[in-house]
């Protein structure tokens, strides 16, 4: 198969992504012949290789975790909140690539509102008939 | 006892025997429902199996064709629906803990069709928890299991129609229902060597069904040929006005015929060169030679390219957004710890942090890729590539540290809302099913069941099973 340069997104942050949509779940061969069993689940496992990020989008990752763990943080164990860590790092390089890709002002969004219209909900009456023109009055 | 054939039969040799009474629907049923008592759990493939109302379909059939009432080809042929699909009186639990005693008091629309049309429901296949909404590390994510893939009972499925796809391969039924909203017809079809329709957006309703992302889920088939699916969509198919996605209904409904069909336009083929990085040398072997069978019956087979671009990142935050506001009061009310997997327990409170900016930029992407794919598609009718590049992975694998590719042909279609139909077409060296995925314009639906169609006339994969013991 031909090697074309992909999008630029990492292993570890697609199989993130894959899970979490239920994409196509697979490996790389080279995991496959080397997997094996998992005697006992990891917890919270700690990335290999956490996305470096600029001082602006750590900012952002830093302010959205504080905030999970504001709001949830009383019923998260230490290692789901490792975890929450991770996965929200994990989650920004796709949106600063998203934010990246130029669009204009005039660009619609994919979004369709279809408005509830009184005819789906009923069938329409049908038209009276016509009345016979009147004659001017002043003509 | 018949032989173990009749359990591989298509819907359309199936259907030839009810309607001519060499095959008694009552009799078809009992005998599905046996073998699917005993190895439906083997597989973790059912959430429920459903004898009464099986029974009681099966013989409103047999008494209707004895009548001479023939509805047509899914008239008292047995299927399983995804347990995300209501069933008036049944739980549907959607595969998860929070909801494992949830019933509903009315049926989905697309149970309403095959009711109609006089197929029998036999049970509720298993699935993955949420349909992967709030996100799964291990295939156990389910409140039945792993669903175990009948061709090697140490792999997964896939998800998230994993007891759809069980089911199909395992004879259990002659079809099931899925959905899909990124991946989940295309990869268990693909994974247990079956034949799996991903409709176009909105051409069947969803009412009824659990929502994961309303602007990308689907329903579709799952079947032993491209032509059943096609049978099945047919029946399924159709503008609903209580589904405000379904498209409108010049545009929704389907009929189908084989005669029709094969004499439409002759369709121009692109060879997907960018779909995947690299494929598994056991997948790239069986998708050489699916591609030099398409170029020996087809004159106009030609290489194409996907455009590049964040689809991907675009499609992920879409699910991650619409899946957090549809799973919004479980996740606050915390009732997500109830879920199986880890990862299903957490990943809402993260998606639930994307802003309104983000999702409205990821839909301005999706306009433009629109446009993107409609200009693809002046070229080709129809684009083909492998449906995944591996084979069925194991059932203990961690799918987040093993599952390491990148997928922008599903980011693709399942952003657009494009219909794809996966056909097996080999097997790897450990007699793992291979798939290969058709997938076209919206609307088009016809496009991809033509060709994986042809494709199955030069080939006899999709007549493969695996042994059942």
């Amino acid at each position: 198969m031909n090697n074309k340069k992909q999008s630029a997104i990492s292993r570890r942050e697609f199989a993130r992504r894959a899970a979490m949509v239920s994409a196509a779940a697979s490996l790389a061969p080279g995991n496959l012949l080397n997997a094996r069993p998992l005697a006992s689940r990891p917890q919270a496992q700690q990335p290999p290789n956490v996305p470096r990020l600029s001082p602006e989008s750590q900012a952002e990752v830093d302010s959205r975790i504080q905030t999970i763990l504001a709001q949830y943080g009383g019923r998260l164990s230490d290692a789901q909140k490792t975890d929450i860590r991770r996965l929200a790092t994990e989650a920004q390089p796709p949106l600063d690539r998203l934010r990246a890709y130029p669009t204009e002002n005039g660009d619609g969004p994919a979004l369709y509102l279809k408005p509830l219209m009184e005819r789906e909900r009923k069938p329409a009456p049908a038209p009276p008939p016509p009345k016979p023109a009147a004659a001017p009055k002043n003509s | 006892m018949p032989g173990e054939e009749i359990f591989y039969l298509s819907v359309t040799e199936l259907a030839k025997r009810i309607e001519s009474k060499k095959l008694s629907p009552v009799e078809l049923t009992q005998m599905y429902l046996d073998r699917s008592q005993k190895f439906g759990p083997r597989l973790n493939a059912y959430a429920r199996l459903t004898p009464e109302i099986a029974l009681e379909q099966a013989k409103a059939a047999e008494k209707e064709i004895h009548r001479g009432h023939y509805r047509g080809p899914l008239h008292g042929i047995p299927y399983a629906a995804k347990d995300l699909l209501s069933v008036k009186g049944l739980p549907t639990t959607w595969g998860a803990k929070p909801y494992a005693n949830q019933v509903f008091g009315y049926d989905a629309t697309v149970i309403e069709h095959l009711n109609r049309v006089g197929a029998v429901m036999i049970g509720k296949a298993a699935m993955i928890e949420l349909a992967g909404g709030m996100g799964y590390r291990f295939a156990s994510a389910s409140l039945q299991g792993e669903a175990k893939n009948p061709w090697d009972t140490k792999c997964w499925t896939c998800g998230s129609s994993s007891g759809s796809g069980a089911i199909v391969a395992a004879g259990l039924a002659a079809f099931a229902i899925g959905t899909e909203t990124w991946g989940s017809i295309v990869c268990p079809s693909a994974f247990c060597g079956v034949s799996g329709l991903r409709p176009t957006y909105g051409r069947v309703s969803r009412y009824g069904a659990m929502a994961l992302a309303p602007s990308m889920d689907k329903i579709g088939p799952m079947a032993r040929s491209a032509e059943d699916c096609a049978r099945i969509f047919a029946a399924i198919a159709g503008h609903d006005p209580k589904d405000r996605g379904t498209v409108p209904i010049d545009k929704g409904a389907f009929t189908y015929s084989p005669s029709v069909e094969l004499h439409t336009r002759p369709l121009k083929i692109g060879w997907l060169v960018n779909a995947w990085k690299s494929l598994e040398p056991g997948v790239a072997k069986p998708v050489e030679a699916a591609h030099r069978t398409l170029k020996k019956y087809s004159a106009s087979v030609k290489d194409a390219t996907l455009p590049e671009g964040p689809w991907e990142d675009a499609g992920g935050i879409v699910v991650a957004v619409e899946g957090a506001a549809s799973f919004r009061s479980l996740i606050r009310s915390g009732r997500v710890s109830e879920l199986a997997d880890p990862l299903g327990q957490i990943a809402g409170y993260v998606n639930e942090q994307y802003s309104a900016a983000d999702y409205l930029q990821a839909l301005k992407v999706r306009e433009i890729l629109q446009k993107k794919m409609d200009a693809l598609f002046e070229m080709f009718d129809v684009l083909v590539t492998a449906s995944q590049p591996v084979a069925a992975t194991p059932l203990e694998l961690n799918l987040e540290t093993g599952l390491v590719f990148p997928d922008p042909l599903g980011g693709i279609g399942n952003l657009c809302g494009l219909p794809a139909l996966s056909v097996p077409c080999g097997f790897t060296e450990k007699n793992l099913p291979v798939g290969l995925q058709f997938l076209a314009r919206a609307g088009d639906d016809i496009a991809v069941i033509q060709a994986a169609r042809a494709f199955q006339q030069h080939t006899d994969w999709h007549k493969r099973h695996p042994k059942i013991h």
